[in-house]
């Protein structure tokens, strides 16, 4: 029996119901020569764009004598590098973080509170599929995409171990996963300290367990984003299809605060990563 | 590993697309955010920092002069004393100069008057005696009716006057 797909597509976008389902991946939206282009993709393009205007408006407008715009963000920059200086511990590697870090954050802030305008989420098209209507929104929430969150963590756990080479050196960072010292200098103190013998192995053990400890991290870190801002948006479209009048504003703020947190929180433990690369080997 | 990238359609298109994204921001807020906006604050914090450098220069540049010129006018306040008492001294030197002279002035007048008086007094003594010569002549002329003859009287005259 030979079944015409095309014919049966057609057939049921006319007479079956619209299913409107939260999927854990971004659908594809369109497809440029074999580039699938996401929804979460899209949101995440106009989030470039809206940070693209902003720093092209806002070059212009930086003067010795801040005013509006440039004196809202010097205050949020001096608030940044006050709760920074906490975890780095001096000015001067604040400073050298500061812009990657301040990326991380405007970068998850403006994707998090994206997916939480109306329209996004809300407007697409239909499109049948496996013999049911699909309905596939335009926009996505670009961090309620796990493509996003994983590309950012691994960023950052990357650009952590690249600072870490530079500041504490090759062999220094390759002691850090694969402990050599500890097993060359066993000889030497073995007579001294018999203890070695059972501490250094160890202390080699802890290093093979930080690979893991690394690759966890970027997992933590881009599902903890990717878990929160997609529970998110999945609460608020479950509240509004309860009730959409009222219902979903309390939670609607609540996102708006879950985003800033998020944001927030993903920014502090890359900088977190990143000064714990850079110090010198800890005892 | 493979249901993982199935359920949440991981791909690497979509991911290096991210990447990109992400490299976009950061390069947009690296060059056209924060090192115009680091620059400037610094810029501003090196200026508010010569600026009170500057006042504080100014004000002890001020308490110097202040100092300089208490000193200056304390100078002058001692100076002014010196002359004054010097001044005083002198017109009291001048003073009894003068007084001095005056007196010696005053005594030669009083000499010279009483001089004059004493000339004076001798030209009348003088005059008195002649005139009281001439009237006892006069006198002794009616009482003896006749004129003696000029040789005894005159010698008659100098007797009695004496």
């Amino acid at each position: 029996m030979i079944v015409n797909i095309e014919q049966d597509a057609e057939v049921l976008l006319t007479q079956t119901a619209i299913v409107t389902e939260h999927t854990l991946y971004a659908e594809q939206v369109y497809k440029i020569g074999g580039f699938p282009i996401t929804n979460s993709l899209l949101n995440t393009w106009l989030a470039v764009l809206a940070v693209a205007v902003f720093g092209l408006y806002f070059r212009t407008k930086i003067k010795l004598i801040p005013r509006g715009v440039q004196n809202f963000l010097e205050a949020v920059v001096e608030a940044l590098l006050d709760v920074f200086d906490s975890v780095t511990g001096s000015r001067a590697k604040t400073f050298k973080f500061f812009p990657f870090i301040f990326s991380f954050f405007v970068f998850i802030l403006i994707n998090n509170w994206l997916g939480l305008l109306p329209g996004i989420g809300s407007i697409g098209q239909v499109v049948a599929e496996n013999g049911e209507k699909l309905f596939i929104p335009f926009f996505r929430g670009g961090t309620a995409d796990l493509n996003t969150t994983f590309a950012l963590a691994v960023i950052g756990v990357a650009a952590s171990h690249i600072f870490g080479i530079t500041a504490v050196g090759g062999w220094n960072y390759f002691n850090k996963f694969i402990n050599l010292k500890v097993l060359f200098e066993m000889p030497k103190k073995i007579f001294k300290e018999p203890a070695v013998l059972i501490v250094n192995p160890i202390k080699f053990f802890v290093g093979l367990l930080e690979i893991i400890s690394e690759l966890a991290k970027i997992a933590s870190l881009s599902f903890r984003l990717f878990g929160n801002i997609f529970a998110g948006e999945v609460l608020v479209a479950a509240t509004a299809a309860i009730l959409a009048y009222g219902l979903p504003i309390p939670f609607m703020f609540l996102e708006v605060m879950v985003g800033a947190i998020q944001a927030l929180i993903f920014a502090m433990l890359i900088l977190t990563y990143l000064t714990m690369m850079t110090a010198a080997e800890e005892h | 590993m493979e249901s993982l990238i199935k359920t949440f359609h991981l791909d690497w298109r979509l991911f290096l697309a991210q990447v990109v994204n992400f490299a976009i921001v950061f390069g947009v807020l690296y060059w056209f955010a924060f090192k115009p906006l680091a620059k400037v604050m610094a810029e501003r914090s090196g200026k508010i920092a010569k600026s009170l450098d500057d006042a504080k220069k100014v004000e002890e540049k001020l308490a110097e002069t202040e100092k300089d010129y208490n000193r200056q006018m304390a100078e002058a306040k001692k100076q002014a004393n010196l002359i004054l008492e010097k001044a005083a001294r002198e017109a009291d030197s001048r003073k009894a100069g003068m007084v001095a002279r005056a007196k010696e002035e005053i005594g030669q007048i009083i000499n010279q008057e009483k001089e004059k008086m004493q000339a004076e007094k001798r030209e009348t003594l003088k005059e008195i005696k002649k005139e009281t010569a001439e009237l006892v002549i006069l006198t002794v002329e009616k009482i003896l009716g006749e004129k003696v003859d000029a040789k005894k009287d005159k010698e008659m005259i100098k007797k009695i006057i004496r």
